[in-house]
Order: C-alpha cells, then sequence, then structure tokens
C-alpha cells in the first residue's frame, strides 16, 4: 500500500484532475442557470483537436490555446442557440453536440493529417513549470505545490474566482435567479435567454481550457475520443457537490484520484480498472437517490404540517 | 337549405382533405429536407478535405445497396438500429426521455451470452430463454431509472447518463474477468449452437432477429394506434395532466413504459449476441443507442416508418466502409450526418413557429363565417 500512496501520486491527481475542475467550473456556470451541459465532452474534445493543429502549424501553444478556446466556444454557442433559442430537447442536443465533436474531430484527423488514430503535433512542445517563491523551499510542500504548469494553477485558482463571481457579483446573483426561478428573473426585468447565453458561451471557454489542457500538456498529442467521459465524470462531480464551486472541484479531485488509481490499483493490487473508474458515476447515483428521499421526506413533512 | 348544408359539407372535406395533405406534407417534408441538409454540410465537409462529395456519396450509395451481398450487409447494419428505435421512439412518444438504451442493451447482449452458454436446452426452448432473458435484463436496468423517476421524482435522463457508463463498465468488467473466455480479446465463452439465432447469408451476419425486429415494430404499431393502452402511453406523453385528470396512473404508466423499453434494448443486445458475434464482445457497440434516437426522430415515433429511417442510416453506416476505402473521408462522416440531423430535427425552428402563429390566425378569421353557416 506505501508505494500507492507517494508525494508523486498526490503530483499526479493533481495534473490528472485539472481538465476535470475546469470542465467543472464551466459546469457549474450553466448548472447554476438551470442548464444541464452534457455537451462538454463535445466542447473539450473540440478544443483539444483545435489545440494540437493549431500548434502543428503555428509551433506557438499559447495560440493553440487562444485557438483552441475559440473552438471550444464557438461549438458551446451553437449548442445554447438549439436549445435556448431553437427550443431543443437539452440531453438530445447535449449528445448530439457531442457525437458531432466526436465525427467530426475524427473525419478532420484522417482529411486534414491523414492519421486514422493518434496525431502528435511535429515537435514535442512543452508548457514551462513555474515555481512557487517560498514553497519551493520547503521540502514536501514542493513536491505537493510547485512545478506545475501555468494551466494548472489556472484551474485551481479560477475555483474561487468562479466563486466569488457566482456569490458576490450581480451578474452572478443573476444567474442564480434565473437558475432558480426564471420566470420570476424575467419579470425583474433580467434577460433570461442571455444570461443562460452567457452561463453556456463560459462553460465552452473553461471547457476549451480543459481540452487543451488535455492535448498540449496532460499528454502532446490528439487522439480519437480522447476526453473519455470527463465532461460526464464533471459533471457527476458537480450532481456530487450539489453545486458548490469549491466543493465540486474539491469532489474532481477526489473522482481524479479514483481514475489515477485505476491503473495502479491493477499493477499493485491486482484491482480491475472497471471497479476504480466505475466509482464517480456510482457515488453520483448514489448521492442523486439521497437527494431524491430527502426532497421526498421534506414534502411529506410540508404536506403533514399543513394537513394539520 | 339542403344544398347549402351539402355545399358546406363539402367545403369542410376540402379543406379537411387539403389540410390533411399539409399534414402530411409537413410531416414528410420536414424529415426529408432535414436529411437533405445534412448530406449538403457533409457534402461542403468532404469539398473542404480536397474530395468530390458526389464521388463519395456515390461511393457511399453502391457500397449500401450494389448488389445482394451489399444490400443484405446493410439490412444486418439495419437490424440493431430498428431494436433501438423502437426502443427510444415508444419512451419518446410518451415523454419519457430513455436515453439510457445503450446500457439497457448492454445487459441484455450479457444476458444472452451467459444464458446462451451456461444453460443446456434443445435449441426451440434454448432459444427463446436466452431471448427472454435478455429482454428481462434490459428491462431491469430500465427498472432503475423508472422506479427513481415515478418514486422520488429523479430526473430520468440524469440517472441513464450516469447508467450508460455504469453499464458499460460492469458489462465490460464482467467479460474481462469472471466469465472471460480464454484468449486475446475480452469476451464470454461462444454460446452453443442451440442458442443461436439463424443466419441466413455467408457473407454477413444477417440473421433472424432481423424479422422478429419487424414483428415487434408490426406489434407496437397496432398497441399504439388499436389499443386503449397505447392510447395511455401516448396522452402522458402530450398532456400530463389532462390524462391524470382522465384518471389515468401516470407514474404507473411511466414505469411500463420504461420497462417495455428497457425490454426492446435488451432485444437489441440479444441480436448482437446471439445472432451477430455469437458470444458477448466487450465494446460491441458503436452507440447503437445513440443512433435509436436517430432514427426515432427521423420517424417521428411511428413504429411503421422506423424501419424505413432505420434502413437509411443503417445504409449510411454499411455504405461507408466503401466510402471509407475508396475516399480519404472515413466511416466517421455519418456520425456528423446523424448528430446534424438530430440537432435539426430536436430544433423547433421559428419558420415553424411562424407557420403555426399563421395558422392560428386563419382559423381565427375563418371562425366567424362557419359559425354562421351553422346558425343558418
Amino acid at each position: 500500500m506505501n508505494d500507492i500512496l507517494t508525494l508523486d501520486l498526490i503530483t499526479t491527481i493533481i495534473r490528472i484532475s485539472t481538465p476535470l475542475a475546469f470542465a467543472a467550473l464551466g459546469g457549474l456556470l450553466t448548472f447554476k442557470a438551470g442548464i444541464l451541459n452534457i455537451a462538454m465532452d463535445g466542447f473539450m474534445l473540440m478544443a483539444a483537436f483545435v489545440g494540437v493543429g493549431t500548434a502543428y502549424f503555428t509551433g506557438n501553444l499559447y495560440i493553440s490555446v487562444v485557438a483552441a478556446v475559440l473552438s471550444s466556444m464557438i461549438l458551446s454557442a451553437l449548442f445554447g442557440y438549439f436549445n435556448l433559442k431553437f427550443k431543443a430537447n437539452i440531453f438530445i442536443a447535449g449528445t448530439a453536440i457531442g457525437i458531432l465533436a466526436s465525427g467530426l474531430t475524427a473525419v478532420l484527423l484522417k482529411g486534414v493529417f491523414g492519421q486514422m488514430g493518434v496525431f502528435t503535433a511535429g515537435k514535442v512542445l512543452r508548457f514551462p513549470q513555474y515555481n512557487i517563491p517560498i514553497i519551493k523551499d520547503i521540502p514536501v510542500l514542493r513536491e505537493l505545490f510547485s512545478g506545475y504548469t501555468i494551466l494548472v494553477y489556472m484551474a485551481y485558482i479560477l475555483t474561487p474566482v468562479v466563486s466569488f463571481v457566482l456569490y458576490r457579483t450581480k451578474w452572478g446573483l443573476r444567474v442564480r435567479a434565473v437558475g432558480e426561478s426564471p420566470d420570476a428573473a424575467a419579470s425583474l426585468g433580467i434577460n433570461v435567454f442571455s444570461i443562460k447565453m452567457q452561463t453556456v458561451i463560459l462553460s465552452g471557454f473553461f471547457c476549451g481550457l480543459a481540452g487543451a489542457y488535455l492535448s498540449l500538456d496532460y499528454v502532446s498529442l490528439f487522439s480519437r475520443d480522447m476526453t473519455g467521459d470527463r465532461g460526464l465524470i464533471a459533471l457527476a462531480a458537480i450532481f456530487f457537490a450539489k453545486g458548490d464551486p469549491v466543493r465540486t472541484v474539491a469532489v474532481t479531485l477526489l473522482f481524479g484520484t479514483a481514475q489515477g488509481l485505476s491503473v495502479r490499483m491493477q499493477l499493485t493490487a491486482g484491482i480491475a480498472p472497471q471497479i476504480m473508474q466505475i466509482i464517480p458515476y456510482f457515488v453520483t447515483m448514489l448521492a442523486l437517490i439521497i437527494v431524491g428521499v430527502q426532497a421526498k421526506r421534506k414534502h411529506f413533512n410540508i404536506e403533514a404540517t399543513t394537513a394539520r | 337549405m339542403a344544398n347549402s348544408t351539402n355545399s358546406v359539407a363539402v367545403e369542410t372535406r376540402r379543406a379537411s382533405r387539403s389540410a390533411t395533405a399539409k399534414k402530411i406534407t409537413v410531416e414528410i417534408g420536414r424529415p426529408i429536407i432535414t436529411i437533405f441538409i445534412a448530406l449538403l454540410i457533409g457534402g461542403v465537409i468532404i469539398l473542404l478535405m480536397g474530395e468530390d462529395p458526389i464521388f463519395a456519396y456515390g461511393m457511399l450509395f453502391r457500397g449500401a445497396f450494389k448488389g445482394m451481398s451489399n444490400i443484405i450487409a446493410t439490412l444486418q447494419n439495419t437490424t440493431p438500429l430498428l431494436y433501438t428505435g423502437l426502443a427510444v421512439s415508444l419512451a419518446f412518444r410518451s415523454n419519457v426521455v430513455n436515453i439510457g438504451v445503450e446500457g439497457q442493451m448492454l445487459f441484455g447482449a450479457l444476458a444472452a451470452g451467459i444464458v446462451g452458454y451456461y444453460v443446456h436446452l434443445p435449441w426451440f426452448l434454448h432459444l427463446p430463454l436466452a431471448i427472454a432473458a435478455a429482454g428481462l435484463a434490459g428491462a431491469l436496468w430500465a427498472y432503475i431509472p423508472a422506479i427513481l423517476k415515478a418514486k422520488l421524482n429523479v430526473n430520468e435522463m440524469v440517472v441513464c447518463l450516469m447508467l450508460n457508463p455504469i453499464a458499460q463498465l460492469i458489462t465490460s468488467y464482467i467479460s474481462s474477468y469472471p466469465l472471460k473466455a480464454p484468449g486475446p480479446t475480452n469476451k464470454t465463452y461462444d454460446i452453443l449452437q442451440t442458442a443461436k439465432l439463424p443466419q441466413f447469408s455467408k457473407s454477413s451476419q444477417f440473421n433472424a432477429g432481423f424479422f422478429i425486429a419487424l414483428v415487434l415494430l408490426l406489434i407496437f404499431w397496432y398497441v399504439n394506434n388499436h389499443t386503449k393502452k397505447g392510447y395511455e402511453w401516448e396522452l402522458i406523453g402530450q398532456n400530463p395532466s389532462f390524462a391524470r385528470y382522465g384518471g389515468i396512473n401516470v407514474e404507473k404508466n411511466i414505469v411500463q413504459v420504461f420497462l417495455v423499453s428497457g425490454m426492446i434494448g435488451g432485444l437489441a443486445g440479444a441480436e448482437q449476441a446471439l445472432g451477430v458475434y455469437g458470444a458477448f464482445y466487450n465494446g460491441f457497440s458503436p452507440g447503437y443507442g445513440f443512433d435509436g434516437i436517430a432514427v426515432a426522430m427521423l420517424a417521428k415515433f411511428n413504429p411503421l416508418v422506423i424501419s424505413l429511417s432505420a434502413l437509411l442510416l443503417g445504409a449510411l453506416n454499411s455504405g461507408s466502409i466503401v466510402m471509407q476505402m475508396m475516399t480519404s473521408v472515413t466511416r466517421d462522416l455519418v456520425k456528423v450526418l446523424q448528430a446534424i440531423i438530430v440537432l435539426l430535427l430536436a430544433a423547433n425552428f421559428t419558420l415553424e413557429m411562424f407557420r403555426k402563429k399563421r395558422k392560428d390566425d386563419e382559423t381565427l378569421k375563418k371562425r366567424p363565417k362557419t359559425e354562421r353557416k351553422n346558425h343558418e
């Protein structure tokens, strides 16, 4: 058990959870506005592809990240438009956007780069690793919190920012109002469509960062369907944490751990990887059931008191 | 007086006939225009890749329909879509958004594979038992979102969303560890000969599952249109509160619809395990559950039309192999086409809203006239 829980593992978990954290932050904004964003895998995949493609043509990582984020935002706008303007069922539209991204990236992978499965952007580009001034001199903390790339820091710095924006700003208040009661919000003069659309496009922004991180930082390549349900796991984390930003990101770390351990557990303890991989979905199912039972009990209590 | 009523009758009959004609053109027109738009966008993508769209689509068509063996292969590709299309459309018709067909199919296939190998019976008992096991497994897996929706009002779509990867991981685990057949692939043991769905061609895995699917479509066309249950299922989709006032137990019906939809999803798995692969193969489905959504929406949830929309998508799937061989356009283009079709069909376009509004205006204008006539 000792060689499983090393400092190195915690670094791995932080890195493996970064795309989950990004996606969860994006999904959280839409969640607060009353939209269940199941298209996040599609956004991420598109960004991952465009990121590697741009890196291949420009050789510049930062331009690639910008291009990746833009592509993801465009796709999210399409999703938002179909759901909010054309009133397409969100689950069907979301699934369709996911399939669209999966198919389109695979077609373009062959069409533009002549590859069937995996594509590397020429010579491998790497983001520089940053060391945090004081922490870099303290032994254990150095290994844990220092020496990551800029995107990793961004994910965890953006967490309190999102929390602040949602709970301490006028815009955040509007988002929450729209999510809790769109009719009441509309009667107060809030443009519900516009606010919802803004959150969807922002979720595209965050998923773009997640996708760019996946294909340009975490690994330096694009492979077919490389997001592997990370958007869904992020959504599960949001449900599990009941939509609280800091808690949600904490849960993504937990789910990231399950992912990170799935390979190691197989090698060291002989536990099938599926058992670790199922944890995020399984605990989220349990959480959904518990929330449902609580809501029902509350409802019963209200009924009982009013009956009296 | 008699003359005037006669002319009114003729007029109304003509009006209703033109209305139904209009309705039919709208009903058929929209899917056809949608398919056309999807092919057009696909053509632009092919063009951008430096290929000739007409040549690529020509290859796709040839691959799907040229020669008996290609036609048979297309029918084989159509078969799973008949099942998943029916499963999705039964549910959607009742506004039960069962997007968990994929998971129900996986469990159906696994159950069929297990019964097909571990049970020893003569074929006339073994095959029906394996099929029944698959249907039961699919229904049981669908019971989870159903009961959570009915008893706790938990959103069935979110539950299905979580249950799909859970089903995928559980069946993957079972076929990779406890029940894995020896060899490099993760699959269960090959089913016994007595549990096999008869195959009809040497060149492909086209099998009796196709005809079972057609019979199911007929059965559910009858149930939908000619039985009380079918009417109830439609009503809870169209207007649940009206249904409730009419004395229909909506929750009970939602559970029933889920169970039936899940059962058919399970049967899709049976066709794959007993007819195509002869075992449960881990990851055998390229996403038939999602294809089912496209099939159902193209058919507007009409069981008879499902045979056409499934054939269309089956032909795309089947013909795209030839397209991929002859051009640099990969089979994934079909996924793009399907996604566009689903997006366009799921959308409620402003054009249609406009059309509805105009129709309302017309009826408003007409009303005083007919009322006047009635008074005469």
